[in-house]
């Protein structure tokens, strides 16, 4: 016997959902494209999309070309198209949404990864008033958060801090040789500074707020390929989180599939960075609120010149990541 | 006033309880063989809510984990489970999980099967129903296999709902999840298909 309570559950249900009726269920129809691009650079927080690929052919690709490149050089082949859809730094994510490149961020994949390391004479933020810091080059992801860190202390970029640039070996050497005070490094880099005991941690987005409580690493396409191929996208996006939940709940798993992948040649610094990066807050956290706190923390270091609100505006798409929140549970 | 918040709070909770489940598109079809050497499809479990896992018999680590929070749920559902509910585990081992092996692994599980089918079949088709879930699988050189642990839930009317990922899953939500699909199958007479 129904009662009247589940009976009005029902009556909601069939209602509030037009699609049940079969005759107006649609099959999620097949991928626009079968083929996907995306980047392979030496930083390896962005594992998910390196241990995608199975994935993404079951998820009907079959051709999936990975494009080799520096950290440097993913902004660049983002906007010209070179890769379809990949994970990005929301930092210069928002650089190029406030140049007007042709780019949609799809969704937050991690928060935190990046570690600022500091010689003896740094202990905090402000502490690299007047100091040299070492990037290799200006404009690339660890520069850009790390401006965004010192705008979000009071300090300028632009005259506190004298950047030097070098090749990221020769970075992590000048740190150890005490030749500069402090250099912002990304996985596995930092799990190998942390192990030669080059530095200390001044900052750790993985666990210091503000910097833990924002997506680093967000998902993001060409802004044509998102348009022409919405269903491959979302297939697309489907395959790159539940890697990132892979990368979460299997780190050993995750970090041999990089190895023999390729992708880097350290299986303990991989490993390291797996149980490190908090891979399981994509559902958890909000992209808008990562990409508003790193967009005022970019306006006030003179970054950028538009409003996060209409960056957001101009330059995102939730519409796939929040059905994928509903649609995949873990 | 107090009883007033309360009452909202009620609503709140219960909308939210209430909230249907995502509708994914309908469940990729298959036809595989079972435990007892029979052939079933999925059209032939229309009417029921079906829960679809892929394991291997011969897993030591991670499937026994799977299976064995499925078994548990198989009580948590008590009479819902078989008449309303049907619970399928597709190998990603069809070379050596014939259905022999996949009756003894059943058996070893606690399995009730009624409502619980092991499912083999011809690697070819096995592949094309793990590609059509989503579901990665490999072969390794040691003879295990590297597989993702998707669970789909697929209701009476045989469309995708929602995939849990992983085996940490919380079991309490997969029991709301599928006690939501039988209440939405009372709603669309499913109770019918039970005669």
């Amino acid at each position: 016997m129904i009662t009247r309570r589940e009976l009005l559950r029902g009556v909601t249900g069939v209602v509030g959902g037009l699609a049940w009726r079969p005759g107006r269920v649609l099959a999620e129809p097949s991928p626009e494209t079968t083929r996907l691009r995306l980047y392979h650079s030496p930083s390896i927080c962005t594992a998910p999309q390196y241990i995608v690929e199975g994935l993404l052919k079951a998820d009907g690709f079959s051709e999936i070309k990975y494009v080799k490149t520096t950290v440097a050089g993913i902004s660049k082949l983002l906007a010209s198209g070179g890769v379809d859809v990949s994970l990005h730094f929301v930092a210069p994510l928002l650089i190029q949404l406030d140049a007007g490149d042709p780019v949609t961020v799809l969704g937050g994949v991690h928060p935190g990864c990046f570690e600022l390391f500091g010689a003896d004479r740094v202990r905090v933020i402000r502490d690299l008033n007047g100091k040299t810091v070492a990037i290799t080059e200006l404009g690339q992801p660890a520069h850009v958060f790390l401006s965004t860190m010192l705008a979000h202390v009071g300090l300028d970029p632009h005259k506190d801090v004298k950047f030097v640039e070098h090749p990221a070996a020769e970075c992590k050497q000048l740190l150890a040789e005490g030749k500069v005070d402090a250099y912002l490094a990304f996985p596995p880099d930092t799990q190998e500074l942390r192990a030669r005991k080059i530095g200390h941690v001044v900052v750790n987005s993985t666990v210091d707020r503000p910097w833990s409580q924002y997506f680093c690493c967000m998902a993001a396409g060409h802004r044509e390929f998102v348009r022409k191929h919405p269903i491959a996208t979302k297939r697309a996006l489907r395959a790159i989180l539940k890697a990132t939940d892979i990368c979460a709940l299997e780190p050993e798993r995750a970090a041999r599939a990089l190895v023999d992948g390729g992708f880097t040649s350290r299986y303990d610094y991989a490993l390291g960075t797996m149980k490190d990066v908090p891979y399981n807050k994509w559902r958890v956290y909000d992209p808008e609120d990562s990409l508003r706190f790193y967009g005022l923390r970019l306006h006030e270091a003179r970054m950028v010149k538009s409003a996060p609100q209409k960056l957001i505006a101009q330059g995102t798409d939730w519409r796939f990541v929040n059905e994928l929140k509903k649609e995949l549970k873990s | 006033m107090l009883a007033l918040t309360s009452l909202a709070a009620v609503i709140v909770v219960r909308a939210a309880a209430d909230e249907a489940l995502p509708l994914m598109g309908p469940a990729p079809a298959f036809t595989l063989t079972t435990q007892d050497g029979a052939r079933v499809s999925l059209h032939d479990l229309r009417g029921k809510v079906v829960a679809l896992t892929f394991i291997y018999a011969s897993c030591a680590d991670t499937c026994p984990l799977l299976t064995a929070k499925m078994a548990g749920l198989q009580t948590r559902l008590g009479t819902d489970f078989g008449p309303r509910v049907f619970f399928a585990s597709i190998t990603v081992d069809p070379e050596r999980d014939t259905p022999d092996v996949l009756k003894h692994y059943a058996h070893g599980h606690g399995a009730d099967l009624r409502g619980w089918a092991f499912l083999t079949g011809a690697p070819a088709e096995i592949h094309e129903v793990a590609k059509r879930y989503g579901v990665y699988y490999k072969k390794s050189a040691r003879g295990d296999v590297d597989h993702t642990f998707l669970t789909s839930l697929v209701d009476s009317r045989g469309m995708l709902r929602v995939q849990y990922l992983g085996v940490r899953f919380d079991p309490d939500e997969m029991l709301r999840d599928l006690r939501s699909l039988i209440r939405e199958r009372q709603a669309l007479g499913g109770a019918r298909s039970e005669r």
